[in-house]
């Protein structure tokens, strides 16, 4: 799976990276909101995880780019420090698929993530 | 050239206001110098920490998780083995550290702490207790504490009486996050005060699991050190423990408003038969706070017996006692609100005003 992470902490960001490319994903990093659209875009993640507060766009607006774009439905965990009831069901209403809280576990991030491989979804379905 | 500037220096002598002006232009030439090397030094150390980023963020990320058979670990270690050895980056890793610490969660804790114990960066946490500057002592009881350092406990325990109030408070919350409960022991010897703010933050720290034990608690009931004294009437309450009452029952005899206000707390939430007569013996300490609060505690857990106390504070000269008072009433009268109507002033200011005010509030 190619997951485009959006984190603005070098070390959250190289440590989700690491995490994830154990797990034999294709990891594209960005450290802030607009180069994360720009990288959606282009590239056509097939899973984003984005921080809430980054410089440029925040978390909440990436959502919004990411749910406009209608090549691709690309699932969305949003991964912040940011737990209160209001922002975490405002991520929820504009698309997010999945809410973690920091502290986080990254091996928990890793279970979550599988959630989202192509061959789990195709099982779903 | 040198001749003339030294015949200028001697002119200037024997004018004052030249004088001053050299010395102004002397002082503000060493203002800019100090200023620029400042903010040259400190555009170093951020060119330092951009270069260093990328460095710390692979230690990091990598020791998060490390396994033995994990190469990578051990490549960046030797990568960044002569930068380990500068304390600036060393300081810079911690910091970073700190941070990685209070994002993560789960096994990866774990391994962040080994990687800070095994590059020794605790023993430079420690160094900093041993400080004279309070803002390096209370960081390094920050690192320790964050990165559960318990082996560290006897030297912050002695730092939970420092003089300076931060390095205190820090110390104290960071033997509460070790130990919980246990971590209070500290009130037994500190001669300090714990501010309001600081007891608050204790009884967050403490989770609810009741300690086994509350005879240390009745100990700091009794202790000399006044703070200590409150901070176990607000443990009492805390813990709503019963057995408690009659050492709080004690602390009603302090002159200490706070520690009176404290215990009429505890004893409103665990009244037992005696407890309003003890209210009211203890009702003429001096001050109008102490008083009110009285009048409040026996709306909850007096009866028909206060009655005729509360009537006549109705007559207080003060009328805050007054409404306090007829609050009481309007509890414990067996008319309720009602009885307004019967009081012999129903129908003249201030009474009719506060009763009228008691009802409204009651209808709402």
């Amino acid at each position: 799976m190619t997951i485009l992470v959006a984190e603005d902490e070098i070390i959250m960001l190289k440590t989700i990276e690491l995490r994830l490319k154990k797990d034999g994903h294709n990891v594209i990093i960005c450290q802030d909101g607009r180069e994360a659209v720009k990288k959606i875009e282009e590239l056509s993640p097939d899973l984003v995880i984005t921080d809430m507060m980054m410089p440029f766009l925040s978390g909440l607006e990436i959502i919004g780019a990411v749910k406009r774009q209608v090549r691709k439905k690309i699932p969305i965990i949003v991964l912040s420090a940011m737990g209160q009831e209001n922002i975490v069901l405002e991520a929820f209403q504009l698309g997010a698929d999945d809410y973690i809280t920091k502290p986080f576990s990254p091996n928990e991030l890793s279970m979550r993530v599988k959630r989202y491989s192509p061959q789990m979804l195709n099982a779903q379905l | 050239m040198p001749s003339l500037l030294f015949s200028f220096l001697l002119e200037i002598n024997s004018y004052p206001l030249l004088k001053v002006m050299y010395v102004f232009v002397t002082l503000l030439g060493i203002l800019l110098v100090c200023t620029l090397a400042f903010t040259i030094y400190k555009r170093k150390i951020d060119s330092n920490k951009k270069l260093w980023e990328p460095d710390a963020a692979l230690l990091i990320s990598t020791a998060i998780f490390y396994n033995a058979n994990d190469t990578e670990y051990k490549d960046a270690i030797l990568k960044n083995e002569k930068l380990l050895q500068k304390a600036v980056f060393r300081q810079y890793l911690i910091n970073e550290i700190i941070i990685a610490r209070k994002d993560i969660s789960g096994s990866s804790t774990l391994n962040l702490k080994n990687f800070y114990e095994q590059l020794k960066l605790n023993q430079d946490s420690f160094k900093k207790l041993h400080n004279r500057k309070w803002h390096i002592k209370t960081k390094g009881i920050q690192e320790l504490a964050i990165m559960e350092q318990n082996n560290y406990q006897k030297e912050i325990f002695e730092l939970a009486n420092y003089s300076n109030e931060y390095v205190r408070n820090e110390a104290q919350c960071s033997l509460v996050n070790f130990y919980g409960f246990q971590g209070l022991e500290f009130l037994n010897d500190i001669t300090y005060p714990i501010s309001e703010w600081q007891q608050i933050q204790l009884l967050n720290k403490l989770n609810s699991v009741k300690p086994q034990n509350f005879e240390i608690i009745k100990k700091w009931l009794h202790s000399k050190n006044e703070f200590v004294v409150i901070f176990a009437l607000k443990l009492a309450v805390f813990y709503n423990h019963y057995e408690l009452y009659d050492d709080v029952v004690n602390c009603l005899s302090y002159k200490n408003l706070q520690i009176k206000l404290n215990a009429v707390n505890y004893l409103k939430l665990n009244p037992r038969e005696n407890t309003a007569a003890l209210f009211i013996t203890d009702y003429s300490f001096d001050n109008k706070i102490y008083k009110l609060a009285i009048l409040d505690a026996l709306k909850d857990i007096g009866n028909e017996t206060e009655i005729t106390f509360l009537l006549k504070q109705l007559h207080n000269a003060d009328n805050d006692i007054k409404i306090a008072a007829a609050k009481g009433l309007a509890c414990l009268h067996p008319l309720g609100i009602t009885f307004f109507h019967t009081h012999l002033f129903a129908d003249e200011n201030p009474w009719k005003s506060i009763f009228l005010q008691i009802e409204n509030d009651r209808a709402a």
